[in-house]
């Protein structure tokens, strides 16, 4: 666990990132995609992914709104701000070249 | 973060507490929903809440992590939020004032005049009286010492005393853990081509423990450099002058230095700034023994009374109150005065003299006996202050007028819903960037003007540039923003209190005229605070004229002074009469001189005072007539100094040494020594009985020798021909027949050639060394006239911003008047008389605050009462033209109003 972490630690915003891009969600909401979408594989401590929420709502990446959610409770909701999508766009940019430089690197051993 | 500012607001999560509810909140809706999830898929109930709880990890730390988060970024919020209005407000601000460049000009021009006045007169009044000199260590515990005298039943304090006395100081008291004393000569200071007076220190050893810091460079002398009877010659160098003169080298150490009459070893350098008790740098710091023999004094001067020079300072122990330290010091100068009076009978008996010392503020002007400049400058505070005053009463006036104008704009925008606050702090934010604007304007009017007005009237004092001197600025900016604040207040709250239904109502035409008492009262007030100033600027032009009318008894401008600097160079006794025979000789042969002749005293700058005996007078009398002046002179010195002989004959060739002793004396003193009877052929004697008599040959008018008051000098002199008294002494006064200042330079290179080795000629011109001493009338003249003008042209933009503004406003009302047949001159008469009754207003007010203060005044004038009827009355007039001036315009305005248009427009 402690090793997917530090793994995951540059990726966090990222995910999160990408998963608002579907719409203002909350932070169980956030959780549930990511879990979903990785298949449970990276086995993320959902505690951390508050973390990453809080913090780019300081930098103002994603803004937050409190609502109501499908049943009826007060919910955080979070969405993704101008300057989010803008960082967005450069880490995922940043991430696949670095992910297909990695690639090479291992396809030749 | 501008994403939705609205909803932001709307959460803004202010307090600690909401951020900690809000995080719970978030954190209990994520464990709920998880474990929901885990029960629809099947779980137990109480299992899924642990499985939902593992899979978020640790609780309680995130719950912190989140919390820290959230509150600094409620923190960042805020800040932005602040600065955001605080923008917001500015560029409204400033588009408003981009709107209307005449408006924000007018108002950046008076507050930049009112401060710049305040912070140059603030610059002034720190240098005088606030600021404890650089380095000074427990400025709380250190005092100047004053000695003062009764003389005539009157005190006379005096920071002048003898060093025989300060070594009393250090024997005679216990209150003090330092005693130093002080002396600031001007000495050659050089060699050769190089030589130049300099401002010198003399100081005692002790006077450096005064000061918390170590030398630039080198060290500072010691006890055993400061030795009687001619101390060691050991000099520490003033940092500016080691900058400029040695271009800081540090090898100066070591290296030799001719100051007056001897080699002197630089053996330190002062730290930058340091000035020590002086008002301006000085070259050198030396020990006083030795800058004592460097002026030329005997050193056996030092161990008597006589020798009035150095100044005392001392630092009371810890614990020993101000009080205290004076009472300490009064028995050591009762004592001492004792001894002082053992040793020369002819001193004033205990009794009438009345000795006592004071502990006073290291700041000389702010001891017992202050000079008249620095009281002046006092006064110019509270005038630079009214100024300030009358500069915000104008720019509230104007802020209001604009506030009317835009009473529609802001009744919309309230009826829009910005909250009242919220448009004070705007209208508050106008005026007080117009205020900082102005207060920068203000300081370049303090840096050039002031900087100019500074050194012309104070020249002695090293004056920091305003922009670098910390205390200046921040004081400048604290004036500004209190401005800024004072000018908005009555509009803002003005703009607080409007009611919105009538202003929307009223429709394009403003409403009707609206006559604001408020504005009224501010015009009265600043043409009363002109008339203050203005009154006072009467009174002290007045005095000065009149100090510049005073028969001084010489043609001051036509005289110039020359002065032998001898710097070591020994000539035999006959050879410096011969010398000084030879420089008067030569002065003839340049052209524009008509005379020269010697003398040995030089009015208002050198004074001999001599004790004289008159048979059948008793030493009592002669004592309570006051201070006698000793003049010898050569033949021709009456002709030279345009001084009239009023009886008998002047001194001649022929009183030489060994002819009969003889004496002129002046009307006064004759008046004095023998009332009505003929001074002519009586008997004189100089020093003592045993003295020869001296006949009185001729008597003179008297002259003024130190100060312009009739009362303060009573003009009694008398005068011995050179050739009897002191033949090898003094220096030249040369006549010329225009204005003696423009031959000064080619007297002194004419002079010099005659001068041997490296001994030297000064020449000065007599205007200057008596103009000097009548700086504290020029002073207040200059000052309170800029002022005074300052103030009324103020005042009168005001009063026809405010008289033309009203007119705009009347269009209407003036329309329909001329519709129902008034005339032109009727509205010609309406505005004008309101303008005029204003004024009178403000004159009665003015004159009678004026005719209040004149009696704190009137000791700083001179023969000019404070009530003086023309100054009072040019002053109504002038302010009755001003105020005539400054509503015509307007006044012609309406009566152009044509009254067609001003009712078609509606």
């Amino acid at each position: 666990m402690a090793a997917d972490l530090e793994l995951l630690q540059g990726t966090l915003d990222l995910m999160v990132l990408k998963a608002l891009t579907w719409g203002p969600m909350h932070g169980y909401a956030v959780a549930r995609w990511v879990r979903e979408t990785t298949d449970d594989d990276l086995r993320i401590e959902e505690g951390a992914l508050y973390t990453s929420l809080h913090r780019m709502e300081r930098r103002g990446w994603v803004a937050a709104e409190w609502g109501l959610s499908d049943n009826n409770r007060r919910a955080k909701f979070y969405q993704l701000t101008a300057a989010g999508r803008r960082e967005l766009r450069a880490q995922s940019t940043a991430f696949s070249r670095y992910a297909t430089a990695l690639f090479k690197v291992l396809q030749t051993a | 973060m501008t994403r939705w500012p609205g909803l932001r607001r709307v959460f803004r999560l202010g307090r600690a507490a909401d951020v900690e509810r809000e995080v719970e909140e978030e954190l209990q809706l994520h464990l709920d929903l998880a474990a929901a999830d885990l029960v629809a898929r099947g779980l137990a109930p109480s299992d899924a809440r642990r499985e939902a709880e593992r899979r978020f990890g640790d609780v309680a730390s995130a719950r912190r992590r989140l919390v820290a988060i959230g509150r600094d970024r409620t923190r960042m919020e805020r800040r932005a939020d602040w600065w955001g209005a605080l923008r917001q407000d500015l560029g409204y601000a400033a588009r408003g004032l981009r709107l209307r460049p005449g408006f924000a000009l007018a108002v950046v021009l008076t507050l930049g005049l009112g401060i710049g006045a305040n912070a140059t007169m603030f610059g002034i009044v720190d240098r005088l009286l606030l600021r404890p000199p650089a380095y000074l260590a427990h400025p709380e515990r250190v005092n100047r010492v004053w000695f003062i005298r009764n003389f005539d039943g009157k005190p006379f304090p005096n920071v002048n005393t003898s060093y025989r006395r300060y070594l009393d100081v250090r024997k005679m008291t216990a209150s003090f853990d330092v005693v130093a004393v002080f002396l600031d000569p001007s000495l050659a200071v050089g060699s050769g081509a190089a030589a130049q007076e300099e401002h010198v220190l003399g100081v005692s050893a002790s006077y450096w423990r005064l000061f918390d810091m170590r030398p630039e460079l080198g060290r500072f002398f010691t006890e055993d450099e400061d030795r009687e009877p001619t101390g060691t010659t050991v000099a520490v160098l003033g940092y500016d002058y080691w900058r400029t003169r040695y271009g800081a080298r540090r090898d100066v150490l070591g290296s030799a230095l001719r100051v007056g009459e001897r080699d002197y070893t630089v053996i330190g350098v002062a730290p930058p700034g340091f000035m020590g008790t002086a008002m301006g740098a000085a070259a050198l710091i030396l020990p006083i023994t030795a800058t004592v023999a460097e002026t030329g004094t005997p050193p056996q001067r030092l161990r008597t009374y006589s020798w009035q020079w150095p100044q005392v300072f001392v630092r009371r122990r810890e614990g020993v109150s101000v009080a205290a330290a004076t009472a300490d010091l009064t028995l050591m100068y009762e004592r001492s005065y004792a001894q002082q009076v053992a040793e020369n009978p002819h001193s004033l008996p205990l009794a009438l003299a009345r000795p006592r010392a004071v502990a006073a503020p290291v700041l000389r002007d702010r001891g017992p006996g202050g000079s008249d400049e620095s009281k002046v400058a006092v006064w110019l505070v509270g005038v630079a202050a009214i100024v300030l005053i009358i500069a915000c009463a104008n720019v509230g006036n104007l802020l209001l007028a604009r506030a009317f104008g835009r009473r529609r704009e802001i009744a919309v925008r309230l009826a829009l819903g910005i909250s009242r606050t919220r448009l004070l702090v705007q209208l508050l934010t106008e005026s007080v960037l117009l205020a900082a604007l102005g207060g920068a304007a203000g300081l370049l009017v303090a840096q050039w003007g002031g900087g100019i007005l500074r050194t012309a009237l104070l020249p002695d004092v090293d004056w920091a540039s305003v922009i670098s001197d910390p205390r200046v600025l921040a004081f400048g900016a604290v004036v500004a923003l209190a401005a800024g604040l004072l000018a908005g207040l009555a509009p803002a709250l003005h703009a607080g209190r409007s009611d919105v239904a009538p202003a929307l109502r009223a429709g394009v035409r403003e409403g009707t005229y609206y006559r604001s008492r408020l504005r009224a009262a501010l015009l009265v007030a600043q043409g009363a605070l002109s008339v203050v100033l203005l009154v006072g600027a009467g009174l002290f032009v007045k005095s000065f004229n009149k100090v510049r009318a005073v028969r001084l008894g010489f043609d001051a401008n036509r005289l110039l002074w020359v002065s032998p600097v001898m710097r070591g160079v020994e000539l035999p006794p006959g050879d410096s009469v011969a010398l000084r025979d030879r420089l008067a000789a030569r002065a003839l042969t340049v052209p524009g001189v008509t005379r020269s002749a010697r003398g040995i005293t030089v009015p208002f700058y050198t004074q001999w005072n001599f004790n004289i005996v008159v048979p059948g007078l008793d030493t009592a009398y002669l004592n309570h007539l006051g201070t006698m002046q000793l003049q010898a002179v050569s033949a021709g010195y009456f002709e030279t100094m345009g001084t009239r002989v009023l009886r008998g004959r002047p001194l001649l060739e022929a009183d030489r040494a060994g002819a009969a002793p003889v004496v002129v004396v002046s009307q006064e003193l004759a008046r004095a020594l023998w009332k009505t009877a003929d001074p002519i052929g009586r008997c004189l004697k100089i020093g003592a009985d045993t003295a020869p008599c001296r006949t009185v040959v001729g008597v003179t008018e008297g002259i003024k020798m130190q100060d312009f008051r009739d009362s303060e000098d009573p003009g009694l002199s008398y005068y011995l021909p050179l050739a009897q008294w002191r033949p090898g002494f003094g220096g030249v006064f040369v006549r010329t027949r225009g204005e003696a200042g423009a031959l000064a330079d080619p007297v002194r290179r004419a002079l010099q050639q005659e001068m041997p080795g490296a001994a030297y000629v000064t020449v000065r011109p007599l205007a200057d060394i008596v103009g000097e001493n009548m700086q504290q009338w020029d002073l207040g003249a200059t000052m309170f006239t800029v002022f005074g003008v300052l103030a009324l042209v103020v005042a009168a933009v005001g009063l026809y911003s405010v008289t033309a503004y009203g007119v705009a406003q009347r269009t209407h009302e003036l329309g329909v008047r001329v519709a129902l047949g008034a005339e032109r001159r009727d509205l010609v008469r309406l505005v004008l008389g309101e303008g005029l009754r204003l004024s009178a207003a403000a004159l009665g007010l003015g004159l009678a605050a004026a005719l209040v203060a004149g009696r704190y005044v009137a000791p700083l004038l001179f023969q000019t009462s404070p009530r003086d009827p023309l100054v009072l009355g040019a002053v109504a007039a002038l302010l009755f033209l001003t105020s005539v001036a400054a509503s015509a315009l307007p006044a012609l305005r309406a009566s152009r109003v044509d009254p067609n248009r001003a009712l078609r427009d509606e």
